[in-house]
C-alpha cells in the first residue's frame, strides 16, 4: 500500500485565533514496504504530517490518499505513540486487542491474535500485567503490538522510542527492523534522531522549519538487514552529515528563536 | 493601683450580695399558644407577683422538649401537654410531679377533632368505622393526638392495629397532608379543625372534648423545685388566682370585656390573630384541680401499648398537696 | 584538617508510623469512658444510657424482630435511591462531558439546582409524590445524583486526549469512545462520588423517615426521641454509624475490585 501525499497544507487557529501554519505545500510518496523516517527539528509539523495520514486531523489544502489493494479485515493505517498512549486500565492482553476490538472481531480470534503478537514483541508471560507494572521500553513493546495486532496496511510510528533511554533505544530500534523484516510493513517514521532516521530507513525525507516543507528527500545506501556495526560504515556517516549540514542551520534559527 | 483594685473588689462583692436578696426568679417553660393563656394572665396581672414568685418565660417550640428541660434541670416548672415521652421520662427515673390542671378536653370545649378528607365524607365515611384501614394523620408517636386516636378507637370497639398512623411531625404538614390527600383524615387541634372545615378541606366526625373528656395539658414542678416547698405553694396561689380569672372572664362569660381582654393579651404573647385565640381557649378547672385519677388512666393505657417501658403510678407523679395547700392559704 | 561531619537524615519528621495498638485502645477507651461516666450513675441514663443497655436493648430488639424490620426498610430506601441516583448521575455527567449539545443544556441546570440542599426539597417531594416509599428514595436519589453527575462530568474532562486519540486511531466510534476511554478515564472521580454520596444518602435517609415514617432507622431514632427512649435512641445512632461503615467499607471494597490498575503492586 502506498501513502501519496498530494500537495498538503495545514494551518490551525490558536486561542487567541491567529493562525499558525503548520505544514506548507507537502507532497511525498511513501512506497509499498517501504520505510521512510520523517526527519525534522522540533515545531517542523513532521506529528502533523503523521496525524494526517492516520486520519486524525484534516488537511487545509491538498489531499493525503492511500493506494493499493483494498484489503478486507484489516486497517489502513495504525499508529504508535511517542508517550505509548497504553490505556492503563486494560492488561497488556487486552491492550493489544483494542484494535480488534474495534474492527469487530471475535473474543477467540482477538485472544488468538493478540497472544501472536505479544508474542512477536517479546512481552510473553507479561500478559496479564497492567502498564504501570512495566518499564518504558516494555509499555512501547505493548504499544507496538496494539499496532501490529490490527495488520495495519501502513504503519506509523511518532518517536516511538524517544522516551526510552539510549541503550534501550537501540534494542528497540533493532527489534523493531527485525519485526519489519518479518512484517514488511509500510513504515512510516517520524523523529528528530538524524542517527536513529539513517539506521532505520530506506529514504530520509528532510522537512524545514515552521511552516514544514520538504527540504530534501535522501535514499539511504545501506543493505538490509541493518547491524550495529553499519554506525561506523561511510554510507551511514555520509548520510548523517548531509542531513546535519542541511539542517544545521534551521536548528541554530530554531534555538536562537528559542531564547529569545 | 491598689486603689482601683480596692474600688473592683467592692463592686464585685456589692454586685454579688443582692442577687440572693432579690426576688427569686423562677424559670416556666411553655408554648406559644393560646392554651398558654392562663400563664400570661398570670404574670400580666402580677398575681404571681403578689406571693413572691417572678416566673420567666422560656418559650419552647414542642411539647417534648419542655419535659427533658425539666428533666435537666434547666426549667423549674413546666406546662404543657401529656405525652408518653413525658412518662418515659419519669420511668426512666427522673422525678416530675404533676401539681395543676393546665387544660382539658372538655364536652363543649374540644380542642382536638378527628377530621375527614371531604372528598371521602361525601363519599359516605361519616364515623369511624368507615376508616377502617386507612391513613390517619398524628403528629408523633406517643403524643396527644396518638392517645385521642388510640382511645376513639376505643369507644368503637376498635384498635390502633385498626387503622395505619402516620406521623406527620406538625400540624400545618397534617394539613397539608390531607389537603393533598396524602392521608385520609388527621387527629388535629383547634384553630386547624376550624379552618379545614370552613375551607372545606375536611369535616370533624369525632371530637375528643364532647366524646371523652381527659386531662390533656398540666402544669408540672422539677423535683428540685418541688423540694423547695415555700415557693412552690406561691407559685400555685399565683396560678390558682389566674384560673379563677381566666375562667370566670373566657369560660364562663365567652365574650364581653373580660373576655376581650384575655383575648387582646394572649395575642400580644403569641402573636396570633384573635380570631384564631378564641378557638384555641382550653377548658380548665377554676381552682386548677386535676381530673380525678385521669393521669393514671393514661400511664396506664401507654403501658399497655408499649410505649411506656415501664408502669408509670398515679401517686408516682401526681402531687396535689402543693394545690391543696395553695387553695387553702387562698380561702 | 579535615573533620568527618555527619549527615542527618532530614526527612524524620516526616515519618509516619501507623500506631496500630493506639488505634484500638483509642476506640476502647471511648467506650470504656461512656461506660464509666454511665454505669456510676454520673450521668442519667435518660440523658446518656450505658453501653451495656444499648447492647441489651439492640439485642432485645432484635430477638423480637424490631430491628430487623427498621434495618431492612432503610437499607431498601437507600439501596434503591443510592442506586438510581448513582445511575443517573454517571449517565447524566458522562452525556455531558462527551456531547457539546448536553452539556449545553445540563451544565446551566445543574449550576442552578446543585447549591439546593436536597433537604429542603423533601416537602415538596411530599406533595409531589406522597409520603410513601416514593418521596423518601427520590430525596436520596436526587442527594446521590448531583455529587455523582458532577464528579463525572470532571472525571470525564480530565481523560487524557491521548488516550483519546489512541482510541480514534482505532477506529473507535462514539460508544467504544464512552465506554472504554471515558468512562474508566471517570472512574476514581466516580468512586469519590459514590463515597460522597453514601453519606449525603445516609443523612437524607435519616431526615426523609422522620417524616412520615412508621419504619427504618430515622423513625426508629425520631419515636424513641418523641417517647424518650434514650436508650433505643441511641441503638439507632449506633446502627447509622455501623451503616455508615459498612457502606464505606464496601465502596473501598467496591473500587478495589473496579480498578485494579490503581492499586499499585
Amino acid at each position: 500500500m502506498r501513502v501519496v501525499v498530494d500537495h498538503v497544507s495545514k494551518t490551525y487557529t490558536d486561542r487567541r485565533g491567529h493562525s499558525v501554519p503548520a505544514l506548507h505545500d507537502v507532497s511525498l510518496t511513501v512506497e509499498s514496504e517501504e520505510f521512510l523516517a520523517l526527519l525534522g527539528p522540533s515545531g517542523c509539523g513532521k506529528s502533523t504530517l503523521l496525524n494526517l495520514v492516520a486520519g486524525l486531523t484534516a488537511p487545509s489544502a491538498g489531499g493525503v490518499h492511500l493506494e493499493g489493494e483494498p484489503a478486507r479485515g484489516r486497517s489502513a493505517t495504525a499508529m504508535v505513540f511517542q508517550e505509548f498512549a497504553l490505556f492503563p486500565w486494560r492488561t497488556v492482553q487486552a491492550n493489544v486487542e483494542f484494535g480488534l476490538e474495534e474492527a469487530g472481531l471475535g473474543a477467540s480470534e482477538r485472544a488468538r491474535r493478540a497472544r501472536a503478537h505479544i508474542q512477536l514483541t517479546g512481552l510473553a508471560g507479561f500478559e496479564s500485567k497492567y502498564p504501570h507494572q512495566l518499564s518504558g521500553g516494555m509499555r512501547q513493546r505493548v504499544g507496538i503490538a496494539r499496532a501490529l495486532a490490527v495488520d495495519p496496511a501502513v504503519l506509523l510510528m511518532d518517536e516511538p522510542f524517544s522516551a526510552l533511554d539510549a541503550q534501550t533505544r537501540q534494542l528497540m530500534q533493532e527489534e523493531l527492523l527485525a519485526i519489519w523484516e518479518r512484517t514488511r510493513k509500510t513504515i512510516v517514521y517520524v523523529t528528530h534522531n538524524i542517527h536513529e532516521a539513517v539506521f532505520m530507513a530506506d529514504r530520509v525525507v528532510v522537512l524545514s522549519r515552521r511552516p514544514g516543507r520538504v527540504l530534501t528527500m535522501i535514499p539511504v545506501a545501506l543493505g538490509r538487514p541493518r547491524t550495529e556495526a553499519m554506525l561506523g560504515e561511510p554510507a551511514f556517516l555520509a548520510a548523517v552529515d548531509r542531513i546535519w549540514s542541511l539542517i544545521r542551520s534551521q536548528a541554530q534559527a530554531a534555538l536562537r528563536e528559542g531564547e529569545a | 493601683m491598689r486603689h482601683v483594685l480596692g474600688v473592683l473588689l467592692a463592686v464585685l462583692l456589692l454586685g454579688a450580695t443582692p442577687a440572693s436578696a432579690q426576688a427569686q426568679k423562677v424559670k416556666l417553660g411553655v408554648l406559644k399558644l393560646t392554651s398558654s393563656a392562663v400563664i400570661f394572665l398570670g404574670v400580666e396581672k402580677g398575681y404571681f407577683k403578689e406571693f413572691g414568685v417572678e416566673p420567666e418565660l422560656i418559650f419552647f417550640q414542642a411539647a417534648q422538649p419542655i419535659a427533658v428541660a425539666l428533666a435537666s434541670g434547666d426549667i423549674d416548672i413546666g406546662g404543657t401537654g401529656l405525652t408518653a415521652g413525658l412518662y418515659n421520662i419519669v420511668a426512666g427515673g427522673v422525678r416530675i410531679w404533676v401539681v395543676a390542671d393546665k387544660g382539658r378536653e372538655w364536652p363543649d370545649h374540644n380542642l382536638t377533632a378527628l377530621v375527614v378528607r371531604k372528598d371521602l365524607y361525601d363519599a359516605g365515611v361519616h364515623v369511624l368505622r368507615d376508616l377502617k384501614g386507612r391513613k390517619i394523620g398524628i403528629t408523633q408517636v406517643g403524643s396527644t393526638f396518638h392517645y385521642n386516636m388510640g382511645r376513639f378507637l376505643e369507644k368503637e370497639g376498635m384498635a390502633l392495629r385498626d387503622v395505619e398512623l402516620v406521623p406527620l411531625q406538625s400540624l400545618g404538614a397534617m394539613s397539608n397532608a390531607l389537603a393533598a390527600k396524602r392521608v385520609d383524615a388527621i387527629v388535629t387541634a383547634e384553630p386547624f379543625v376550624s379552618r379545614l372545615e370552613a375551607d372545606t378541606t375536611g369535616v370533624p366526625i369525632v371530637r375528643t372534648g364532647d366524646t371523652f373528656p381527659w386531662q390533656i395539658a398540666v402544669m408540672f414542678y422539677s423535683d428540685r423545685f418541688a423540694k423547695d416547698r415555700a415557693r412552690a405553694v406561691a407559685f400555685l396561689r399565683g396560678y390558682v388566682k389566674a384560673s379563677r380569672h381566666y375562667f370566670d372572664a373566657v369560660i364562663r362569660q365567652r365574650s364581653g370585656p373580660g373576655y376581650e381582654e384575655v383575648v387582646a393579651l394572649t395575642a400580644r404573647y403569641t402573636g396570633a390573630p384573635a380570631a384564631i385565640i378564641r378557638k384555641g381557649f382550653p377548658y380548665q378547672d377554676r381552682d386548677g384541680r386535676l381530673l380525678p385519677g385521669d393521669v393514671g388512666r393514661q400511664t396506664a393505657w401507654w403501658f399497655q401499648h408499649g410505649l411506656l417501658k415501664k408502669p408509670v403510678l398515679e401517686k408516682d407523679i401526681v402531687d396535689e398537696s402543693f394545690l391543696r395547700e395553695a387553695l387553702q392559704a387562698l380561702k | 584538617m579535615s573533620t568527618r561531619l555527619p549527615v542527618p537524615d532530614r526527612t524524620r519528621a516526616l515519618e509516619r508510623r501507623g500506631h496500630p495498638v493506639v488505634r484500638v485502645a483509642s476506640l476502647v477507651t471511648l467506650v470504656l469512658l461512656w461506660e464509666l461516666v454511665t454505669g456510676t450513675g454520673w450521668v442519667q441514663p435518660l440523658f446518656l444510657p450505658s453501653p451495656l443497655d444499648v447492647l441489651g436493648t439492640g439485642f432485645e430488639m432484635l430477638r423480637s424482630g424490631e430491628l430487623v424490620g427498621h434495618v431492612i426498610t432503610s437499607l431498601r430506601r437507600i439501596v434503591l435511591g443510592f442506586g438510581l441516583g448513582a445511575l443517573l448521575g454517571v449517565a447524566v455527567g458522562l452525556a455531558v462531558g462527551f456531547w457539546s449539545l448536553a452539556e449545553a443544556v445540563g451544565n446551566p441546570l445543574i449550576a442552578a439546582t446543585f447549591p439546593i440542599p436536597k433537604i429542603a426539597l423533601l416537602p415538596l417531594l411530599i406533595l409531589w409524590v406522597g409520603i410513601g416509599e416514593a418521596s423518601k428514595v427520590a430525596v436520596i436519589m436526587l442527594g446521590v445524583f448531583f455529587p455523582m453527575a458532577i464528579n463525572t462530568f470532571a472525571g470525564v474532562r480530565t481523560a487524557d486526549p491521548l488516550l483519546i486519540r489512541a482510541a480514534v486511531s482505532f477506529g473507535a466510534g462514539r460508544w467504544s469512545l464512552i465506554r472504554k476511554v471515558l468512562l474508566p478515564s471517570a472512574l476514581p472521580m466516580i468512586f469519590a462520588g459514590l463515597r460522597l454520596g453514601a453519606g449525603t444518602a445516609l443523612l437524607l435517609l435519616v431526615a426523609a423517615e422522620m417524616i412520615a415514617a412508621n419504619s427504618g432507622i430515622g423513625a426508629l431514632v425520631l419515636n424513641a426521641q418523641n417517647l424518650m427512649e434514650t436508650t433505643k435512641l441511641m441503638v439507632g445512632i449506633v446502627l447509622l454509624s455501623l451503616l455508615g461503615i459498612c457502606s464505606h467499607w464496601l465502596l473501598a471494597r467496591l473500587e478495589r475490585l473496579a480498578l485494579p490498575w490503581r492499586s499499585h503492586s
